[in-house]
């Protein structure tokens, strides 16, 4: 027969004062694990959201990143009339040769960083269906007029609709803001390709992203492009480079790691002076269960279980005050492309889980040496105890 | 028995409780010096006295933008300037990814140990660096990393420029301020690669003395005004920490953890301090009663709670200078921290923060204890 879980309950209650301090100390490590995780989630998600499967993108051999890619007008044109690249109701090719620049902009709140500029063709917005202007209007080409993603107008100074900025000598005017839905491009600022080139002073496109036919006129345009010797470059889906961009988001696991593990030590540390001091106030009662015809066991499990019970309050509590920060917008410098990333505090019920799993660990490992030590007590000795 | 004797035998009355408390303090605070230290390294960068004496030069822009290499003969005709070296980053890939988190860096080789002189090279490797153009010198932190020995050949593939550097290495240079795992090539061999397109990252000039700086700032990008390629110029120093403030709010977000951190560590102590002095409240009613004042518990009490809190903080701190002083962090850290300083600034916060601890920890049970009559006190069983 296993002692009643009320019996624990009720000295949870009891000892009050040490049950809300070491409750709250779990709480605030499983907070904190699950806040810097939910980093972690959030850029991930940012990525692997973006991309079409439909489209492949085409960099120099060699890049890892669109920003570092280079690729010849004359290389772009002739990938963009290569045998297998879908046709818009135009006739025209579905395929945009883009680049990237940086701008230094100046945050709201002071400070600034790189905000990523990508000059897209004509053909830029068909093949991103899911970006939606919101404000404003499109760009006209040649007009020195971009739109700005939501995240970058919130987080940065002059970026709303009607505004100007400057890089460099150009002003450029911000004629709509667009909702990117949660992608990568979320951190960027759009513009026409070729004036990009002209006001950024590049004589080449960074990257063409186009949308074959179908999924085996991809592998040919890719087989076409790669044994070309006159072309140097490599051709990957869209999703899979922005798969390959989620690299970015391993320093905040490692992060949360290492301050999950350091933390949930002490915090086992303090669950197990709690445990301990509750099994030597009890030390009576425990004799008296024994009398009563508990076995040993039984009260080995029931002081681990209040243990458990301990952390798994201090668990919840702990997911319950990290979730306002879900949805919650942030941004970093990308490790690789050296610009600004919006991302999102993403908490996921995956995420909580975890967090109560770790809580769970910190309530083991707190309860299993003072249940030791309750069950193996003297049955005489315990009740001679005052 | 005298005072002192007294509070350490009560504060090891419950041996097991003691420890416990004892680790999870210093546990914490070694986390506590942990962040506070990489927040420093963020938020602070460490510097030389000889950086005093740079500044940078780069297009207005961004980073990412060039400037032209006929610049650097009007820069270096400037009063002021004493040396002006081509300085561009190469950020190519050695091996793989993961190992290529070390900067490589372009420059004038005659030029740039005058600019660095806290970058200690023997003068004979110096000499030859300077002779071969596909020579390099190497942070010695880098070399150790990966085995290199002088005449060792290196192959850096381009990411951001079309070209792949050959490079051979013809010596190391060691630091005591500088960052020692950085590479040090030829910009003339770097500018054949890419077709002689004489193009420039940055200029890094060191001046004559720091009080010409200002002035030079202003000539410098006055200079340039109205081109294709505008300049802004700054001390090496705001170059670093503008570098920095990219990365967001950093400041903010260590901040709060260090904040939780020293919550949950208060937390801790004071409930184990409520512990041991409810426990002795009958004790404490005995020591009223022969006399004692409620100044003199109170002093028993806060001598104890910060007895504790300051043993867990030199466990912890401590731990984490010997730590960071024994462990390689170069390599552990696979690249990512070339250095990890545990300051005496750092190490005086951390004890600060064990003394605060200890000093809240006490006021709790001091009052419950001197609020306690002395016959309530006597009434109380255990």
């Amino acid at each position: 027969m296993a002692v009643p879980l009320k019996y624990n309950l009720r000295s949870l209650r009891v000892r009050w004062r040490t049950t809300v301090a070491t409750t709250l100390g779990v709480a605030l490590v499983v907070a904190v694990f699950v806040m810097v995780m939910s980093l972690d989630r959030g850029m991930r998600s940012t990525y692997i959201n973006t991309g079409d499967e439909r489209n492949v993108l085409v960099l120099r051999k060699g890049s890892t990143a669109e920003s570092s890619s280079q690729v010849s007008r004359d290389e772009a044109r002739r990938i963009r009339y290569v045998p297998g690249v879908a046709r818009n109701a135009a006739g025209e090719p579905i395929a945009s040769a883009e680049i990237i620049v940086l701008a230094l902009l100046e945050r709201v709140g002071g400070g600034s960083a790189n905000v990523q500029v990508r000059g897209i063709g004509p053909i830029g917005r068909e093949l991103r269906p899911s970006v939606q202007i919101v404000e404003g209007r499109m760009f006209e080409p040649g007009r020195r007029e971009c739109i700005v993603s939501q995240k970058i107008a919130e987080r940065f100074k002059h970026c709303r609709v009607g505004e100007t900025f400057r890089s460099g000598k150009t002003e450029m005017h911000v004629a709509g803001i667009f909702d990117a839905k949660r992608t990568a491009y979320e951190s960027e600022i759009w513009m026409d390709a070729d004036e990009c080139r002209e006001v950024f002073k590049r004589d080449f496109y960074g990257s063409v992203l186009l949308r074959p036919v179908s999924v085996s006129a991809a592998e040919d345009i890719a087989e076409r492009l790669h044994k070309d010797k006159t072309l140097n470059v490599k051709v990957v889906t869209e999703t899979a480079y922005y798969r390959e961009q989620t690299k970015s988001a391993g320093l905040f696991q490692f992060l949360a790691s290492f301050l999950a593990v350091i933390m949930s030590i002490g915090a086992a540390f303090s669950a197990m002076n709690t445990m301990y001091a509750a099994v030597g106030a009890r030390t009576r009662e425990i004799g008296t269960l024994r009398v009563l015809g508990y076995r040993r066991r039984e009260i080995y499990i029931s002081i681990l279980i209040e243990s458990i019970l301990l952390s798994l309050i201090g668990g919840v509590v702990g997911c319950v005050l990290s979730l306002p920060m879900n949805g919650l917008a942030t941004g970093t410098m990308s490790q690789t492309t050296f610009a600004e990333v919006a991302f999102e505090f993403r908490i996921t019920g995956e995420l909580l889980a975890k967090g109560l799993v770790f809580a769970l660990v910190m309530g083991v490992l707190g309860g299993l040496l003072p249940a030791r030590l309750a069950a193996r007590k003297p049955v005489l000795d315990a009740l001679r105890a005052v | 028995m005298t005072i002192t004797g007294f509070v350490l035998r009560n504060a090891c009355r419950n041996k097991r409780r003691l420890i416990l408390t004892v680790l999870s303090v210093s546990i914490s605070l070694f986390l506590l010096t942990i962040l506070l230290t990489a927040l420093k390294l963020m938020v602070e960068p460490p510097t030389t006295e000889q950086a005093s004496l740079r500044i940078v030069a780069r297009h207005r822009v961004s980073l990412a933008n060039v400037l032209p290499e006929k610049y650097q003969y009007r820069i270096e005709r400037m009063p002021g300037v004493e040396y002006c070296s081509k300085f561009t980053w190469f950020g190519g890939i050695y091996i793989d990814e993961a190992s290529s988190n070390f900067a490589q860096f372009a420059c004038d080789p005659e030029r740039i140990f005058r600019i660095f002189p806290e970058a200690i090279v023997d003068p004979r490797q110096e000499e030859e660096f300077v002779k071969e153009k596909t020579a390099c010198i190497v942070g010695r932190k880098v070399a150790e990393r990966f085995g290199w020995k002088v005449g060792d050949r290196i192959t850096l593939l381009g990411q951001l420029w079309p070209c792949d550097l050959e490079l051979v290495v013809r010596g190391f240079y060691h630091s005591e301020g500088l960052d020692e795992t950085l590479v040090f090539f030829h910009h003339d061999y770097f500018d054949e690669l890419l077709g002689k397109r004489g193009i420039v990252g940055t200029f890094w000039i060191k001046v004559t003395n720091a009080d010409v700086i200002p002035g030079l700032i202003d000539r410098i990008d006055a200079a340039f005004r109205n081109t294709d390629a505008e300049t802004k110029t700054e001390t090496e120093r705001a170059f670093q920490l503008g570098f920095i403030s990219m990365i967001g709010n950093v400041k903010l977000f260590i901040g709060s953890i260090c904040t939780v951190i020293v919550f949950t560590m208060l937390l801790v102590t004071a409930s184990t301090m409520s512990m041991a002095i409810r426990e002795r409240l009958r004790e404490i009613s005995v020591l009223k009663a022969l006399g004692f004042t409620g100044v003199m518990i109170f002093g028993l009490i806060l001598a104890e709670s910060c007895g504790l809190a300051l043993t867990g903080g030199v466990l912890g701190c401590f731990g984490a200078k010997v730590l960071a002083e024994t462990l390689d962090v170069y390599k552990l850290s696979k690249g990512f921290l070339p250095m990890f300083p545990v300051t005496a600034e750092i190490l005086t916060a951390g004890m600060l923060v064990a003394l605060g601890l200890g000093v809240i920890s006490s006021l709790a049970p001091a009052y419950t204890s001197l609020r306690t009559s002395v016959v309530t006190g006597l009434k109380e069983l255990d």
